[in-house]
């Protein structure tokens, strides 16, 4: 009887595993950033488990799908690799945070990093909401040095978009946050590093998010293997969540060759703001600062919170849509 | 990368570590659901988080030496290891293509960069587990 329980928190995992795998694919997030949350405020799951588990499965999520963009040659291997030195080089430091954090009893902190983590990275996301391709900037010394150019086919405009990347150093220190994130919330950090890209470096929104799905792989391999020896992956939950958003990143491929990126930013920030403000609510909860209510509380004001945030941004987008139409 | 094959190339080794890696797991869950646990722990004591963060029931008490004689006493935790394992080395194998490339196109500016990037990544895993443990 009791093997049918466990069968069922098997199970159970794994379906919040592919939805996250889902979302993250669609994104360019990577499933750890929405799985470590749903790891930890509905499974009641540790951090440093939710996190081990997380940022291994974050592995399959970017080599499932980063084998389906590389293949229609969107991702930018090369930019990806040079700026793999930063995000490999911050892993490290960031995982041995998290060792440091962890063995000092002071896991609340992280909590609320997670959710400031996840609430800031909207913010590049608003500010450059429904840009597909973004505006055409000088070549600097970098580009040529560094070589950022490229190519690729957009099936949704249909047409061949060539582009040129610019401030590499720039997006090299973006890319030592996100791989210092990454092994320190155990998440693949896609957000910081579709930001060092995006905006950094001015890439097209396509190149960044697909080129971001194979770096943190890369980044999440430097953590996994030092979260492995400081034991924080167990294998019950590990194998589900690797499974689980393997299977949801497969079908989050598939949608996102045919969505619109301004579609994809708005899945981007509605999850987002719930679950960071969530993540946020636990952790002060943890120490009881300022927040001392119950959790069940807690979920629903940041399911206000979030609604009311969705809501103020898509009327501001619109209006700015609509005094444009006029 | 002028040789665009490299990308076809990178894509069938991400797709072959994720199957492997996967199946390595799945046949590990069975086993362990068969078996009613792995590596002298019952399924209900790996299940449960608490316990297992309490009494030290993870990553760190499977050796990764053990990995050969876990595999032929077909024992479900260390099937699930190496399919872990299998993952965390796949995205490497991206880095030491595009080294490869890098070196025939004579792109010593890349080589030197993704040699960095894998140095990275052996530290990670070789160097820091000794200052850590």
């Amino acid at each position: 009887m009791s093997l049918i329980f466990i069968l069922i928190k098997f199970i159970s995992i794994l379906v919040g595993s592919i939805f996250a795998g889902f979302i993250g694919s669609l994104t360019g997030l990577g499933g750890g950033t929405v799985l470590v949350p749903i790891l930890t405020l509905f499974y009641g799951i540790p951090f440093i488990f939710a996190a081990g588990a997380s940022l291994i499965s974050t592995i399959a999520t970017s080599a499932g799908s980063a084998s389906a963009y590389t293949r229609k040659k969107i991702a930018n291997i090369k930019i990806g690799i040079g700026l793999e030195i930063a995000t490999t080089t911050g892993a490290i430091v960031g995982s041995l945070t998290l060792v440091f954090i962890d063995r000092h009893a002071l896991i609340w902190v992280v909590y609320v990093i997670f959710g400031l983590v996840l609430l800031f990275s909207l913010i590049p996301t608003i500010r450059k909401i429904g840009a597909e391709v973004p505006p055409e900037m000088p070549p600097d010394w970098t580009t040529r040095v560094f070589q950022l150019t490229g190519q690729y086919y957009d099936e949704h405009l249909k047409q061949t978009v060539k582009y040129k990347g610019v401030r590499w150093w720039l997006g090299e220190i973006v890319m030592f946050f996100a791989g210092f994130v990454s092994g320190l919330l155990g998440i693949g950090s896609g957000a910081l590093k579709v930001l060092g890209m995006d905006w950094a470096m001015n890439l097209p929104m396509k190149v960044t998010t697909t080129s971001s799905n194979f770096m943190i792989g890369i980044t999440a391999a430097t953590g996994s293997s030092i979260y492995w020896y400081e034991g924080y992956i167990n294998v019950f939950i590990a194998a589900a969540t690797a499974i689980g958003v393997l299977i949801g990143a497969f079908f989050g491929a598939k949608v996102l060759v045919r969505i619109s990126n301004q579609n994809i930013r708005w899945v981007f920030f509605a999850i987002l703001s719930f679950l960071g403000f969530d993540m946020v609510f636990k952790g002060l909860h943890i120490i009881n600062f300022i927040i001392t209510f119950s959790l069940t509380i807690q979920f629903f004001i940041s399911i206000a919170i979030s609604i009311i945030m969705i809501s103020a941004l898509y009327i501001h987008t619109r209006r700015k849509e609509w005094k444009e139409v006029k | 990368m002028k040789n665009h094959d490299d990308e076809i190339i990178i894509s069938y080794f991400l797709r072959a570590g994720v199957i492997i890696s996967v199946s390595f797991i799945v046949l590990g869950v069975i086993l362990m659901f068969v078996k009613n646990g792995g590596d002298g722990f019952t399924l209900s004591q790996l299940s449960s988080y608490n316990y297992a963060l309490n009494h030290g029931i993870d990553s760190k008490s499977l050796p990764l030496g053990l990995i050969p004689e876990g595999l032929r006493s077909l024992d479900g935790l260390y099937f699930i290891t190496v399919g872990l394992w299998v993952l965390i080395f796949t995205p490497i194998t991206v880095v030491f293509i595009g080294w490869i490339s890098f070196l025939e196109d004579k792109n010593y500016r890349y080589v030197l960069m993704a040699s960095i990037v894998l140095f990275n990544l052996f530290f990670a895993m070789l160097v820091v587990p000794r200052f850590i443990g």
